[in-house]
């Protein structure tokens, strides 16, 4: 564990004394964490959990009416904060910058969660904690199709086809439609509105 | 050259976390092209990392002198009981030894007609609906669940254009790659363009582009013969 300090936040104290709120030790939250990246050292992670603990939680129960929701904000991110020590280096930023972003982000996904119910815990891509040194690849799979819109269309009856492809494929005009099927312009009008609101049922159901 | 950027109250609201999916990967991904951008957020970052976390008066380390150094109106029995519950966090959250990977997503690419993009990093774990084609425009819908807010890539084919239209809410379109213009000028790669529901505009692509789109309303469509397209303004936003 190496003689690396591990005493109580030394509260430093700069000229404003009178003031209750005390400086943030930076330098010794770094050393904390680093001993926490390179001891796993369980004391050094005391210190830590007992200065933000508290705070996180407090900030915590400000965004959620549930106490128990700010609980699991305090164990998720102190359980980061545990787990991604070696992730933090002092030279990009302060101990307080970084605990801050994992807390922010396990916000997030939580509140995601409750929202949207969903668990893709995207805070991590929008926030990255830290660049990786080595990029695993990944499975990669391309959602993206083009078929959908066609098959739609082709259950359409034949008369309503043949204006939409014109229109949405071939992208002519309504008038050049109309002189092309030898029809009235009102008439490709309503075949293209009455598609257009089946396109719509289709597709919103399916994309929405 | 990138011109236009998120306001400040914007990335405020990204910093704290309070913004929805949709608009926060906006900001990442003008933020990632944006080096002002970038540097603002570094700011404000640790700004309010350390207002959050100098603010607090009683710690657990000054609890014992609680009663003395407190004015302010707080259960003790709270405070105890966190203390419990605190004690057992520690002891759980370091009985596991393991560390976290962090895996760097692959970046995805899409194809639209017949040009390929490759996507920016933050899209990696988004799922993404299937291509709907509307004239020279397709657009691709993020499944992002966030009911009247919808996401989209919209691809727009050379020498196309979205027809006048308005919103009842907001628009925001972040280019991603290629240019477009409407009546207020040129819009180039980057750019971070917020509209409100106030505006009517109609942006065309010359040699098209690729956008990600956000807006929490559908397209109304202003003009003659494209109110047909009204039904439709949904599929496109
Ligand atoms: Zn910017």
């Amino acid at each position: 564990m190496v003689a690396i300090q591990t005493n109580l936040p030394t509260h430093v104290s700069h000229a404003k004394s009178s003031s209750m709120t005390d400086k943030i030790d930076h330098t010794q939250l770094s050393a904390w964490l680093k001993e926490v990246a390179d001891a796993r050292c369980k004391i050094a992670f005391t210190h830590l959990f007992k200065f933000f603990a508290p705070k996180i939680q407090r900030i915590a129960r400000s965004k959620f009416p549930n106490e128990a929701q700010s609980h699991e904000v305090v164990q998720d991110t102190m359980s980061n904060v545990w787990r991604k020590a070696h992730l933090f280096d002092s030279d990009k930023g302060a101990a307080t910058t970084w605990v801050y972003t994992i807390m922010r982000n396990v916000t997030f996904d939580i509140l995601r969660k409750i929202k949207s119910n969903r668990e893709d815990n995207l805070s991590d891509d929008i926030w990255p904690i830290a660049e990786s040194a080595a990029a695993e690849e990944q499975p990669y799979e391309d959602h993206l199709e083009n078929k959908q819109l066609l098959r739609v269309i082709e259950a359409l009856p034949e008369t309503q086809q043949e204006v939409v492809k014109g229109f949405y494929l071939m992208e002519m005009s309504q008038e050049q439609l109309a002189n092309h099927l030898n029809l009235p312009l009102g008439t490709i009008k309503s075949r293209l509105r009455l598609a257009l609101a089946k396109l719509k049922v289709h597709l919103g159901e399916d994309n929405d | 050259m990138i011109k236009h950027h998120p306001k400040f109250e914007l990335l405020e609201a990204f910093v704290n976390g309070d913004l929805p999916a949709s608009l926060s990967i906006a900001i990442t991904i003008h933020a990632d092209m944006c080096p002002l951008c970038q540097q603002k957020i570094l700011q404000l970052t640790e700004q309010v990392a350390e207002q959050s976390f100098e603010e607090d008066v009683i710690s657990l380390d000054n609890l014992d002198n609680l009663d003395s150094s407190s004015h302010f109106d707080i259960s003790i029995d709270d405070d105890l009981e966190s203390d419990a519950l605190f004690d057992s966090m520690i002891s759980n959250i370091t009985f596991s030894e393991d560390v976290a990977e962090v895996v760097k997503p692959t970046d995805k690419s899409v194809t639209f007609k017949d040009k390929t993009y490759v996507l920016p990093t933050v899209l990696s774990n988004i799922g993404f609906g299937k291509t709907a084609n509307v004239g020279k425009l397709s657009r691709s819908r993020l499944q992002l669940n966030e009911d009247e807010i919808h996401t989209n890539l919209l691809h727009i084919n050379a020498g196309g254009g979205v027809p006048a239209h308005t919103h009842k809410g907001f628009e925001l379109t972040v280019l991603l790659d290629g240019s477009f213009t409407d009546h207020e000028g040129e819009y180039n790669k980057g750019d971070f363009i917020m509209l409100d529901g106030t505006f009517t505009h109609t942006p065309v692509s010359e040699n098209g582009c690729l956008c990600y789109t956000v807006a929490n309303d559908a397209l109304h469509f202003t003009q003659g013969i494209n109110k047909l397209l009204n039904p439709i303004g949904s599929f496109i936003y």
